[in-house]
C-alpha cells in the first residue's frame, strides 16, 4: 500500500516536473522556433476556440459601434433642439436691436429672467437684470419689439421686477390706432392654456365706437405711465357684459411673456418726451410686407394663368390653321365631315390637278368670327346694363 | 472518480472554456473573468497531482497558443496552480462556498502573478499595478463568477465530499 503510494506520488511529482520542465523549454525557446507551435495550435486543436472569440469580439465591435452611432444621434437631435433655441432667440435679439434703434434713446435693456413660481401656468412677473443705477425706477414701462410687456413693481440698484400685463394688478389706458375709442385694458382670466392664457379685456370703450376684430389698439398715454403708442395687441371679439354704456372687448396681447428673453425698460424722460409712432410703423411695415408678399404670390398666380391661356390659343390656333388646310385640300368637307380616305393604291393612279378656287374666295373659318381665346380678358367690358 | 462523473466533469469544463472564448470578449472587463482557473481547478480536484499538472499544462498552451508573447509562461502558471488545487483538493472541495471563493481567488492571484513575473509582461509601475490592483481585482471577479458556476452547475456535478 506505501509502495502504491510513493509510486504514485513519485509518478505525480514527475509529471510535474516534466509539466514544469516543458513550459521552462517553450519560454526559453526563440521566438522562430515558438511561432510554427503556437501557429499549428491555432490550426488545428484551438482553431474553434479561436472562431468563438473572433465571432465574440464581432458581436462586441458591433454592439459598441451602436452604442457609438446612438450616441452620436442623440447629440445631434440635442442640437437640433440647441439650434431651434438659438434661432429663436437671435430672432428676439434683432428685434430688440432694431427697437433700440428705432428708440435711438430713453432705455435701458435688461434680460428677463422668469421669476413665477413653476406651479403657476401664467407669468405674472418678470425679474429684470438691471435696476435703479441703469435708471430704472417704479413704474417705468417695460416693452418688447412686439409691444407692452408691463410695468416695473420695484427696482434694487442691480436688478428689478416688472408685473406683466398678465398680473391682476396691472391696467393700462388704451386707444384704438384711430385714436377714436378708449378704454382701460386689464388681465383677462379665460383659464384657457397655451397663447389663449395670455388674454385682456379692453374695458370702457364707447358704446359709439366700434372696434374690429384684427384692429390693433396702442397705449394712449393718458394717465403718464406709458407713452402714446406702445402696441398691446389686437381685437379679437366683444365680450356681453351687462353693462349698457360702454363695451368689453377681448384682445390678444401683442407679447408672449413666456418667449420672453431679453426686454427694454423705458426711462421716465423717454416717458415724458413720447415714443412716436414706433409699434404703428412696426406694424405697418410688417402688413406691408405680408401684402408685397400677397400680391407678388397672386402676380406669380396670375402669370401662371395667362401663360397657360397663351399656351392654350397657340394650340387652338394650330389646330384650327390644320383643319383649315385639310378644308382647303379636300380632305374635310366644308360641313366638318371628313372626305373619303384615299388608300395607298390611289398613289398608283395619275394625278389629276385639283381645281382650286382662289384663295381670297374661301372664307377662313377662324376669321368668321372673333375667337374668344384671341381676347385678353381684362380688356373685355362688362356690358352697362350688369354694371352696379 | 466513474466514467458518468467523468463525463460530467468533461462537459462542464467544455462549457467553461467556451465561455472563455465567448462571454469573456464579449463582456471585455478590464478586471475579466478567468473561466480557464475555473474549469482548471473544477478538474484538477477530480484527479491526481500529477494528471492536474498534466491538465493544467494543456489548457495553459490553448491560452498561450492566442497570445502575442509569453508562450509557455501560462502553461507553467497553470501546471503549479493544477498540481497545488489537487494537492489541496480535500480543503478545496468543503461544502463552503465562501472556502471555494477563497481558494478560487487564490488560484487566479497567484497564476497571474506567476504569469506576469515569467511572461516579462509588464515592468515596474504597472507590473506592481498589474499585481496590487487588477489581479486582485480580476480575482475577485472570478471568485465571484466561479462560486456562481459552482452553484449553478452542482446538479451537474457529482457530488463530492472530503
Amino acid at each position: 500500500m506505501a509502495t502504491a503510494a510513493g509510486l504514485g506520488s513519485r509518478l505525480d511529482a514527475g509529471l510535474l516536473a516534466g509539466c514544469v520542465v516543458l513550459s521552462i523549454v517553450a519560454i526559453a525557446l526563440p521566438s522562430q522556433a515558438r511561432e510554427p507551435i503556437s501557429s499549428s495550435l491555432r490550426r488545428t486543436i484551438v482553431a474553434p476556440l479561436v472562431g468563438m472569440q473572433r465571432s465574440a469580439e464581432q458581436w462586441r465591435t458591433a454592439w459598441v459601434s451602436n452604442e457609438i452611432r446612438q450616441a452620436q444621434a442623440d447629440s445631434l437631435a440635442m442640437r437640433a433642439v440647441k439650434a431651434q433655441a438659438l434661432i429663436a432667440e437671435n430672432d428676439q435679439l434683432r428685434k430688440i436691436i432694431g427697437l433700440g434703434s428705432r428708440l435711438q434713446w430713453g432705455f435701458v435693456p435688461a434680460e428677463a429672467l422668469h421669476s413665477t413660481a413653476p406651479s403657476e401656468e401664467v407669468v405674472t412677473t418678470l425679474t429684470l437684470s438691471a435696476g435703479s443705477s441703469a435708471g430704472i425706477t417704479r413704474y417705468s414701462p417695460v416693452v418688447a419689439p412686439e409691444g407692452l410687456v408691463g410695468i416695473i413693481q420695484s427696482a434694487d440698484p442691480s436688478m428689478s421686477i416688472a408685473i406683466l400685463y398678465t398680473n391682476p394688478d396691472f391696467r393700462a389706458s388704451t386707444m384704438s390706432a384711430d385714436g377714436t375709442a378708449f378704454g382701460i385694458v386689464y388681465p383677462h382670466s379665460s383659464g384657457g392654456s397655451g397663447e389663449d392664457a395670455y388674454m385682456l379685456e379692453l374695458r370702457g370703450v364707447p358704446t359709439r365706437a366700434t372696434l374690429k376684430p384684427g384692429e390693433m389698439v396702442y397705449t394712449s398715454g393718458l394717465g403718464g405711465t406709458f407713452p402714446r403708442g406702445i402696441a398691446i395687441g389686437t381685437i379679437v371679439s366683444q365680450i356681453k357684459t351687462p353693462e349698457v354704456w360702454t363695451k368689453t372687448y377681448l384682445v390678444r396681447p401683442a407679447v408672449t411673456p413666456s418667449r420672453l428673453t431679453t426686454v427694454l425698460v423705458l426711462t421716465a424722460q423717454r416717458v415724458t418726451q413720447g415714443t412716436g409712432n414706433i409699434w404703428g410703423a412696426m406694424s405697418n411695415t410688417d402688413s406691408a410686407t405680408r401684402h408685397i408678399v400677397a400680391a407678388g404670390d397672386s402676380i406669380t398666380r396670375m402669370a401662371a394663368q395667362l401663360q397657360a391661356r397663351a399656351r392654350a390659343a397657340a394650340l387652338d390656333s394650330v389646330r384650327q390653321a390644320t383643319i383649315d388646310s385639310l378644308t382647303r385640300a379636300g380632305a374635310i368637307a366644308p360641313g366638318g365631315q371628313a372626305a373619303p380616305v384615299v388608300r395607298d393604291s390611289s398613289l398608283l393612279r395619275p394625278r389629276v390637278p385639283a381645281q382650286t378656287a382662289p384663295r381670297a374666295a374661301v372664307p377662313r373659318p377662324d376669321t368668321a368670327v372673333v375667337r374668344r381665346d384671341t381676347i385678353r380678358p381684362d380688356t373685355t367690358r362688362t356690358p352697362r346694363t350688369l354694371r352696379p | 472518480m466513474n466514467w458518468t462523473g467523468a463525463a460530467r466533469t468533461v462537459v462542464v469544463c467544455a462549457i467553461l472554456i467556451v465561455l472563455q472564448y465567448t462571454l469573456r470578449p464579449l463582456l471585455a472587463w478590464r478586471a475579466s473573468i478567468d473561466f480557464l482557473i475555473v474549469a482548471l481547478l473544477l478538474g484538477a480536484v477530480r484527479m491526481r497531482p500529477g494528471w492536474a499538472a498534466v491538465y493544467g499544462f494543456l489548457l495553459g498552451l490553448v491560452s498561450d497558443s492566442l497570445m502575442v508573447n509569453g508562450f509557455g509562461a501560462a502553461a507553467l502558471a497553470m501546471s503549479l496552480v493544477g498540481f497545488s488545487a489537487s494537492w489541496l483538493k480535500a480543503v478545496f472541495f468543503a461544502d463552503n462556498l465562501a472556502l471555494n471563493g477563497f481558494f478560487l481567488f487564490l488560484a487566479k492571484w497567484v497564476f497571474d502573478l506567476i504569469f506576469l513575473l515569467v511572461g516579462h509582461r509588464a515592468h515596474g509601475v504597472e507590473l506592481i499595478m498589474q499585481i496590487l490592483v487588477w489581479s486582485p481585482l480580476s480575482a475577485a471577479v472570478t471568485a465571484v463568477a466561479g462560486v456562481i458556476a459552482l452553484s449553478l452547475l452542482k446538479p451537474l456535478m457529482e457530488v463530492r465530499t472530503a
